[in-house]
Formats: C-alpha cells, structure tokens, sequence
C-alpha cells in the first residue's frame, strides 16, 4: 500500500491516497456481466451521459488529439523573448490586427472566444504592452468585444449555433471607459496623421524611397486604427438611449465602407502566417497567436475545431455587416408595427449576421422596451390598429371612447397584446432556420390573444350599438390578431419550402393549404379590415363636413388596405397555380407517390400542420376533411389533367397580372412576374401535350425564388 | 435497468466496492493522464464512471502544477486503466470538489 500526503499550495484539496487496483480488479470481478454497481441516486440515465475517455471522437485530451509541442502563454512567450510586446514594425501591427479581426469575425460566426479572439496573447494583458499602438488597439478590440456580448445578449435572438456567450473568465478591460479607449486610439490617430502630413509628397519635391515607404506603412496602419475607432463608435453611438445615436451612426457606417477598400488593398502588407502543414486543431499564426493557449479551457465536449477566417472573408464579413447596419439606420422613421415587421422580415431573408440581427432588435426595442426607446408599445400598437382597422373603440369621435368600462376592457387587453408581439418582433430576429419552430409556438400565443380579443370586441359592441345602431366593432380586434396568426402561419408554411422540408409528393396539401385555405382567410381578414376603414372615413367626413357639402364625395381614400390584398391575391393565384399543376402531374403519372411501409401520408401530413391544431380561428383541417374538400370527384365533369394545366395556367396568368397592376415594383414582385411568366408558358407546354409520354417528375427550380420554384419538365 | 435484480447475497467485492462508492478517486490511464473524482458507478469489466471529474496532463505526483481540465462526468473503459487510487480519510457522501 502506498500513502503519500500531498500539501496543497493554494486551496487545493488533500488527498490520502491509498492504491486499490489489485483490490478493485478483483472486487468488481464479483459482479454480474450487465450488472452495474452504483448509488441509488446514480441511474442509467446519468451514466450515459458521461463522456468516454480514450475515445478519440469524444475525449479532447486524447494523445491524438493533444499537441506535441509546447503551448506558450501570454507571459511565459514575452519572458522568452518570442512576443514583442514593445518597438513592432508596422507589418507586425498590421499583420496583429488583421488576423484580430479575423478571429472576431470567426468569433461572431459562433465559435467560442477561447479559441478566436483570446488566441491573440496580447488581449490577455494589454496592460503590460509597451508599444503605444499596440495596446490602444487591444484594448480597443476588448472594449468591442465586450459590447457586441452584451449587445447580442440583450437582444436574445441568437441560439447556440449562433454565438457563443462564453467569457471564460477573460477580462474585458472592463477598468478603462469608453472614453478612454476612444481617447486614446484617437491620440494615435492624430500621431499618425501628423507622421503621414511630414512624409507626403510635396510640390517641387522629390521624396527618397524611405520616405515614400514610411508613407506608404503609416497610411495603412493609420486606415486601420480609424476603421477601429470607429467601429467602437459607431457600436456606442447605435446603443445610445432613444435612437439619438442613430444619424451620427449613419455617417459612421459611410465612414467605414469608405475605409474597407483602402484596408482590402493593404491586406499584404501585414506579416502573414508561414505556410505549414499542422494537425487539425493546430494552425500556423503570426506573432502573438496561439490556437491552443486555451485548450484546457474548453468544455469536456467532443472536440470542435475552430477555422480562423482569412483575412480577406473577414473584410467581405464586415462590409456585408455594414450595408445591413445601414438598413438599420432607417428603421427609426417608422410609424407602424407593420412596416417594421415588413422590413425586418426582408431584412431577415438576407440571413444576416447575429449582430446586425441583435442591433436592429435594439433598435425597436431597447432594454427599456419602449419603441424606439421613445414611445410605449401599447401607443404604437394603438396607432398600428388605427391605420389597419380603424376600431370604434380607438377613434375620439365614437361614444365608446370616452366609455370607462369599455376603456378599461380595451387598456387591459392592450397590455396583453404586448407579449405576444414582442415575441413576434423577435421571432424575425432569430436565425432562418429557428424562426419555424418560433412560428408555431407563437401560434399559441396569438390564439390565446385572439380569444381575449373576440370577447373584448362582443362587449364593445354590445356597448356600441345602443348609441351607434349602424355601426359594429364584433371581429375588429380581434381581425386584427387573426390578421396576425395567419401571417404566422403562412410563414410557418412558407420556411419549409426555403429550408428544403418538403418532398415533391407532399406538396400538393402544402399548396392546397396555402390556397384554399390561409390566402383565402387572409384576403377576407384585409377586405374586413379595409370596409372598417372605409367606414371610418365616412364617419369622419360626414361629421367635418355636414350634410350640405356633397362635392367631394369622391375624394381619395386616406386609409385603404388594397396594396396588401392585391399582394395576398397574387399569393393566393401562384399557389392555386402550383396546386393544380401538381395534382394534374399527379393525375398523369408525372408526380407519384412512393409507398412506405411504415408511414402513410396521413401521418405526413398531420405531422407538417401539427402547429395549427392549437389555433381555433382558422379551424384546423383535418386529413380527412382535406381529403374530402379537395377531391377531384367533386367537379363537374371530372377533372382531367388536361383541365387542371388549364386551370393553373389561368392562376399564374392572374398572379401575374394582380404583380404587375402593383405600383411598387420592387426587386421581389419582379421575381415573382418572372417566375409566375415561366409557369405559365410551362402549363401552356403541358396542355399541348408536350413531354406527354414521359413519366419523370418535373422539377421545381427554387434557384430565382426560395418559396416559389420555376417549374421545369423532364 | 439490466441485470438490477436484488442480489440478496451481497459477495465481498460488492460490499467493498460500494464502500468505495462517492469516495475521491484517481485513475491513471494508459496514456498516462490522471483523472480525479467521484466513484459513481462500474460493473464487471472495470468501466469506471467518475463524476466532477478532473484530468491532468501528468500525474499530480510528480510534483510540478498544472491546471486540471475539467471533464464533468467521465467513463474510463476498464483496459484503459492502469492504476486505481482512492481517497481514504473522507466520509462518504462528501464530494472532492
């Protein structure tokens, strides 16, 4: 037996070991084979949870996967002389702070921040870096870093695969202000600047070659340092109280897409990485890298192996980060939640980064969850409904305004109409591939809302209606809430087409859906909404104006709903389209469905609308209802594919005329022209019995639209 | 779960490795690392289950620190143990960490 008393230097604890590996063997030879010995608390469960050591998928620290040379840190590298930590060459300064870059980029792809941005030893102790502008630098990537974290936290719209919010206990020069840090990379500027007035060419002068390089080196080091400083500032100014920040943001943001070039044209000069062949986790770095300092402060997950971005892809990164941020700058001037919703649903479509996504989250609503930082949710709610359904209940002419109790009704349900649109705000925010799963849940919540609203709206018109006989308010908030819920689930629908979900076999109860039942509700959801509207005007006119003012009656409707309806009817003529082109390939052999032993389509098929169930309004449709509403036998005569390809080539010919009767014409209402012409040249093929005798399937192209494909015949 | 039956003749060796359960633990490994943590759980072939498991590059013995990684819970296969240690002077119950 061997004993050994370990003194432990700091707050270790001590251990009396006692060797039992004879003893052990020997004891657990006595079990059962399968039988596991173990304490009541401790299950299965728990045992299979635990990682396997000397497994080289899970176990990082395997032989194999550790690394034969010696990993240095920030101050074992400067005691050996490998880290300058003071008189850098301007490459060296260039080369540090483009790979930096690289690595936050890499970083806010979603890799952890050990194994990106804290490789670069310098940002473990900037303080102790001599080099002026080396450690103005550093600290000056901390204080970013810093931000973006609680930026992208705040905003919560970002999963694991995302970001990673790990600190791992690193200091973010959380002791030095903005101010500071600001001030003094703005100091270097200004160095700089003067070295690059004394160096620059003069009339009548002629430079010597040393001149002219030193110029040339500052100028790029001086590129650099402004593209930093001003990201920190323009961060700083989009994070400011009440979007104040957001015009000096602007400017800031031209500011730097000015400097991307001159920072891509100069990339070169920084020192870059020798070319070496290293194991998968190792790579090669310049000076004051090191991909492995933080390996024994990774999780006891498998191993993830982290590949740094070039340097040239971190450019690209922050150049696409900075036309999105733009896009942001805009957002401040809008008076509806939808056209916020409008534009952060197309802003979404861009997949863009998770700081862009986080930062336009903010910049609706900040931590004080007031609009804008301005105004509270439930007046731009308020607002919102106004321009969509004009409820009595919200206009000062109507007794029911100044009614108390009604008031009291309306106020409260207000209050719980915030939630709900808060998480459909940020359901837009979350990655592409998050945002259906958020979709159906979300569901619940606009369900529930509804039924609040439709029992608000029957007690307001209740009251209503014993002052203002003519007049009605049942279904108006209620409308709107519907209005709502079906955008949610169109969009739930519509993600799967983009995240590839659906085989061709399934599409024809997706389209069907899409057509017969959500467009359809939508359009009778917006004409309802558009006669509130119209009656609202009337109203007001016949009060403004009296009886004897009858000129004017044809003026021009302030309010009206039409862009919407015509865009939801084009919609609903693409996907009638695609519907009955799908069930005519079906009925001529083109489009089969497979046999599976173990699924049916009715299983499919409750499986891809399992989220509607939930919803009350619009009732759910269940398969065998579908079955029976959408079978063929019910037309007369009976449809044949003949009259299907005629039908559908009718529907595309309508979308596309409802597109373009559409006075804005924007970059998607063009693809959708485009897309709605092919199909129906390609119907037009199919009905002169073109392609009539060949059994394969058609293809649907979703190259020029994520949603609405190109059909093709094989 | 498989092969819990009561086994109401509880041999030696069961009672003596259940004696040794929830007690510290440092395992060595063919490759030479050492793990460091709670006996939870084997069965016939040695697979020992750790819980707040640390491991370390070198054995803690061999007088230089080093900074453990932390692990969590772990399972050795048992012919990848070389060498068991337990931590004898510690009530049972009481957890290393």
């Amino acid at each position: 037996m061997e004993t050994k008393e370990e003194t432990a230097m700091d707050n270790r604890p001590t251990y009396n070991w006692v060797d039992i590996t004879q003893e052990f063997v020997e004891a657990s030879s006595d079990l059962q084979l399968g039988e596991l010995l173990h304490d009541s608390t401790f299950g299965l469960f728990e045992a299979m949870s635990a990682i396997e050591m000397m497994d080289s998928k899970m176990d990082a620290g395997m032989l194999c996967n550790q690394i034969q040379r010696k990993v240095l840190n920030f101050s074992d590298s400067t005691e050996s002389g490998q880290l300058k930590i003071k008189e850098l060459s301007i490459p060296e300064l260039i080369g540090v702070m483009d790979a930096t870059m690289a690595c936050m980029v890499t970083w806010l792809e979603g890799h952890s921040l050990a194994q990106t941005v804290f490789t670069n030893l310098y940002l473990h102790n900037p303080y102790v870096i001599e080099d002026r502008c080396l450690k103005a630098f550093s600290l000056c990537t901390l204080k970013i870093v810093d931000h973006i974290r609680d930026r992208v936290n705040r905003a919560g719209v970002f999963e694991e695969e995302d970001f990673q919010t790990m600190t791992y206990g690193f200091k973010m020069a959380g002791d030095v202000t903005d101010v500071r840090v600001t001030g003094m990379m703005k100091e270097l500027e200004e160095d700089l600047h003067r070295t690059l007035k004394t160096t620059r060419s003069k009339q009548g002068e002629e430079r010597d070659a040393e001149t002219e390089k030193e110029h040339f080196l500052t100028s790029t080091l001086f590129s650099r340092v402004k593209f930093h400083r001003l990201f920190y500032a323009m961060l700083l100014s989009f994070s400011k109280e009440k979007c104040e920040g957001i015009p000096q943001s602007q400017k800031i943001v031209v500011q730097l897409q000015e400097l991307i070039p001159t920072i891509r044209d100069t990339l070169p000069v920084g020192v870059q990485p020798e070319q070496k062949e290293l194991s998968k986790n190792d790579y090669p770095t310049i000076m004051g890298f090191e991909p492995l300092v933080n390996q024994r402060l990774l999780p006891p997950t498998f191993p993830r192996y982290t590949i740094i971005k070039s340097r040239e892809a971190a450019l690209e990164y922050m150049e696409t980060l900075l036309n999105r941020l733009m896009v942001v700058t805009t957002v401040p001037q809008m008076t509806s939640l939808h056209t916020v919703l409008d534009t952060f649903k197309d802003f979404s479509k861009t997949s863009p980064c998770v700081l862009s996504r986080s930062i336009l989250q903010l910049t609706l609503l900040p931590p004080n969850k007031r609009v804008f930082g301005v105004n509270s949710i439930v007046d731009f709610l308020k607002e919102t409904i106004r321009g969509f359904i004009a409820p009595p209940a919200l206009s000062p002419k109507s007794s029911l305004f100044n009614n108390p109790q009604a008031k009291t009704y309306v106020d409260a349900w207000f209050m719980q109409a915030v939630r709900p649109i808060c998480t459909l705000i940020q359901t837009t925010g979350h990655n592409r591939a998050r945002q259906r799963d958020k979709w159906g849940h979300l569901l619940e919540d606009l369900s529930a809302l509804q039924e609040e609203a439709d029992k608000v709206d029957a007690y307001l018109h209740q009251q209503l209606v014993k002052t203002e006989p003519n007049r009605q308010h049942l279904a108006c908030l209620g409308n709107w809430v519907l209005y709502h819920t079906l955008q949610a689930m169109i969009s739930y629908l519509l993600s799967g087409f983009e995240l590839e979900l659906y085989a061709p076999y399934e599409y024809h109860y997706i389209f069907w859906y899409l057509y017969e039942m959500l467009y359809s509700w939508l359009i009778n959801t917006l004409h309802r909404a558009d006669n509130f509207l119209l009656e609202h005007e009337t109203i007001a006119d016949n009060q403004q104006k009296g009886r004897n003012n009858k000129k004017n009656k044809k003026k021009k409707r302030t309010k009206t709903l039409n862009k919407e309806i015509t865009m939801a009817q084009a919609e609903q003529h693409m996907f009638g389209g695609y519907y009955k082109a799908v069930l005519g390939l079906r009925l001529d052999g083109k489009l089969v469905y497979p046999s599976f032993e173990f699924d049916s389509e009715e299983v499919q098929y409750s499986h891809r609308f399992l989220p509607f169930t939930t919803v009350s309004t619009p009732p759910y449709i269940h398969y065998a209802q579908y079955k029976e509403m959408s079978d063929l036998k019910r037309y007369e005569p009976e449809a044949s594919a003949q009259s299907l390809y005629t039908a559908s080539c009718k529907c595309f010919h309508q979308a596309k005329a409802l597109l373009e009767s559409m006075s804005t014409a924007n970059e998607e209402i063009q693809t959708l022209i485009k897309v709605a012409k092919t199909n129906f040249v390609v119907m037009k093929l199919l009905m002169g019995g073109h392609k009539k005798d060949s059994n394969e399937p058609p293809d649907f192209d979703f190259s020029q639209h994520k949603v609405y494909p190109v059909m093709k015949l094989m | 779960m498989a092969g819990e039956e009561p086994d109401s003749e509880n041999s030696e060796g069961k009672k003596k490795l259940e004696r040794w359960l929830n007690k510290g633990m440092k395992i060595q490994m063919t490759d030479g690392r050492t793990l460091i943590g709670v006996f939870l759980c084997t069965d016939r072939d040695r697979n020992v289950i750790l819980g707040s498991c640390e491991e370390y590059l070198r054995s803690p013995d061999s007088g230089k620190k080093e900074d453990p990684r932390i692990l969590g819970l772990a399972m050795i296969p048992g012919y990848h143990i070389v060498s068991i240690h337990v931590d004898e002077d510690r009530a049972p119950g009481q957890s290393v960490m």
